[in-house]
């Protein structure tokens, strides 16, 4: 055991150095590709200037200023592939008339290109179209002499650093282990030493010849005969069984930690956390129902009918699709009917944030019930949480009614927030 | 005899010990639930289902509603106030492909004040910030790794009117996948009021 903790820990400071440098290799990367871009900005003229602001507003989205595609092809040596500058006037201009009009290149470079229609921009004119042209190849040419091993470098550093946590629990794991057994070594030692002491003398010469196995007996039946450490251990035990039961019959119907598997690998973590989409957008529920509703596969493909169509995960989604059938999400937070909760009277009328209950769900990988969902649980935030009854004339009269009697602010628990009924029925 | 007896006992102890500390619920374990058929009922619930369903297609409890069920219940046809109150069922019939049509017929029966400006940016950061950008540039974070998303104040697009935006938004248009089913019409009114202030730059 010890050993094996050993080899971790010098797995560990491996990790470590192997982190190190690739940090330094980053910090190079970076400051080299920032060299770069200083060399190239002084080589435009003002025309590609004028077309570098025109290139970013109008095409930056979709085409690069390099050979990589990114919606369209991108446009490195665009001038001298296509038919010509007037061709690119037009094209650019208005491609759906170009395309219709029967032109050759034009109906080539749709089809090429899944045929995609491309916005039109009648607003540039010729001169703007140009300036946009003088831009690509300006941006070409430091780009090309100084570039090749650009793109792709920033791989390596994640995996290495995801690697990390799981090495460190296991690590914590087995420290935690040799502590235990420490204990369990040192009470063992206390315990045979108490048995020695207990046991009176006349174990003699007899006693010293016969195997481990037989003393341990002797001894352990020496401490059972000693009427105080009998009933030390029989309270001991009864406590620890108490404690067991109180807490089992506590923690029944509470459902707080259930993280169950699901069906894909989604996670909050990803979504929420790193590309901070609105929890609304696809709990379409939350602000207007009972259910802050689990979203169909169709909101999933609105992003995903373009982005990583490649994962296993997401392929799953694909086949739901295709053969018709829904996810079947495992549910996480599922309240008894004995009692009613609504979604939209909490997250649109209390304006409470969906954190609060349901924790930091944008930290989640898998989603895990935080809360304890019971009734002393709900009635507490009852009592604590304040109405919002600034410019709103529905709560005038109760705020008059309430202000009579006491001098606290209106709380949830004086509007109802504790009657049995408003939950209960 | 009573040696034999008492190794027993220890033992036991030790491991009931053991037992009763190291053993936790399991993350895939709900635990003890009391009454558990107000957990699993035994009607039907939509979001929890345990049991094949015996008459619905693919053993579902769920169905889907009939084809152009309106949800009644946040449903206003009325807007504006006063003599200017209008009336509009916001039921369209414009194909998807039919973006001319939606850009010729389709105005925002929604009244432009400062609430509802106020409740579309709020719905804009909902359903479109994370792709089209907190300023409609199209730099959102998501809109990155995307790819192709437009920026609302580009030559192209700062002129495109009501009826076009309300239609790309129910049926998606280029790369962008339809929103219909996620945004109801009133709202989808209120981001265009405020897609239209992102559109000045």
């Amino acid at each position: 055991m010890l050993i094996h903790s050993i080899n971790i820990v010098h797995k560990m400071s491996r990790l470590y150095k192997l982190g190190g440098a690739l940090i330094l290799s980053l910090m190079l990367l970076v400051s080299n590709s920032q060299l770069r871009a200083q060399d190239a900005a002084p080589a435009g003229g003002a025309d590609a200037e004028k077309g570098k602001t025109l290139f970013t507003n109008n095409c930056a989205q979709c085409h690069a200023v390099t050979d990589e595609k990114v919606v369209g092809p991108g446009l490195k040596g665009v001038e001298s592939r296509t038919p010509g500058k007037d061709w690119l006037h037009k094209w650019i201009r208005n491609s759906s008339a170009l395309i219709a009009s029967g032109d050759q290149y034009a109906n080539q470079v749709f089809n090429a290109n899944g045929k995609v229609q491309m916005s039109s921009f009648p607003s540039l004119t010729d001169a703007d179209i140009d300036g946009i042209l003088a831009y690509i190849d300006q941006a070409n040419k430091p780009a090309v002499t100084n570039g090749g091993g650009g793109g792709g470098t920033t791989d390596p550093a994640p995996a290495a650093s995801a690697s990390g946590p799981s090495e460190l629990f296991t690590f914590v794991l087995v420290a935690l282990l040799i502590v235990m057994l420490l204990v369990l070594g040192v009470l063992l030692a206390i315990v045979t030493i108490l048995s020695k002491a207990v046991a009176p003398a006349t174990a003699g010469g007899v006693e010293e010849s016969s195997n481990f196995g037989q003393r341990l007996k002797t001894g352990l039946s020496n401490a059972f005969n000693n009427p105080t450490l009998r009933s030390i251990v029989i309270w001991l035990f009864l406590l620890v069984v108490a404690k067991e039961t109180i807490d089992g019959a506590y923690s029944i119907g509470i459902q707080q930690g259930y993280a169950p598997k699901q069906p894909i690998a989604y996670s909050h973590k990803l979504h929420a956390g790193q590309y901070k989409i609105d929890c609304n957008y696809c709990h379409t529920g939350a602000q207007k129902g009972k259910n802050a509703t689990i979203p169909a596969a169709n909101i999933c493909m609105n992003c995903h009918g373009v982005i990583k169509k490649e994962s296993p995960e997401i392929q799953k989604i694909y086949t739901a699709i295709e053969e018709n059938r829904p996810i079947e999400w495992v549910r996480v937070h599922n309240l008894p009917d004995l009692a009613y909760f609504n979604h939209a009277q909490h997250v649109n009328v209390g304006n409470v944030a969906c954190q609060t209950c349901h924790g930091e769900i944008e930290k989640m990988e898998v989603v895990e019930a935080r809360s304890s969902l019971t009734m002393g649980w709900c009635i507490d935030c009852h009592r604590r949480t304040d109405v919002n009854t600034k410019d709103n004339a529905y709560y005038d009269k109760l705020v008059a009614l309430h202000r009579k009697e006491s001098k606290e602010p209106l709380k949830v628990a004086n509007i109802g927030g504790l009657e049995c009924s408003k939950c209960h029925y | 005899m009573i040696t034999k007896h008492t190794s027993v006992t220890a033992l036991a102890i030790i491991g009931l010990m053991f037992a009763g500390t190291a053993c936790k619920r399991g993350h895939d374990n709900t635990g003890v639930e009391y009454a558990p058929q107000m957990y699993d009922a035994v009607g039907y619930e939509p979001y929890r289902q345990i049991r094949p369903n015996t008459i619905n297609p693919q053993g579902l409890n769920m169905r889907l509603p009939a084809r152009g069920t309106v949800a009644r219940p946040n449903y206003h046809t009325t807007f504006g106030e006063g003599a200017n109150a209008k009336t509009d069922l916001m039921i369209y019939h414009i194909p998807a492909d039919s973006i001319e049509i939606a850009e010729r017929v389709l105005t925002n029966p929604i009244p432009e004040t400062e609430q509802s400006l106020a409740e579309g940016k709020t719905l804009y950061t909902r359903y479109c910030s994370h792709c089209h950008g907190e300023t409609g540039k199209g730099d959102g974070l998501v809109g990155k790794e995307y790819k192709g998303v437009p920026n609302y104040s580009s030559d192209a697009l700062k002129t495109l009117n009501d009826g076009h935006i309300f239609h790309v938004i129910t049926n998606g248009k280029g790369r962008m996948w339809p929103h219909g089913s996620q945004i109801t019409p009133e709202d989808r009114w209120k981001i265009v009021q405020y897609v239209h202030k992102l559109q000045q730059g």
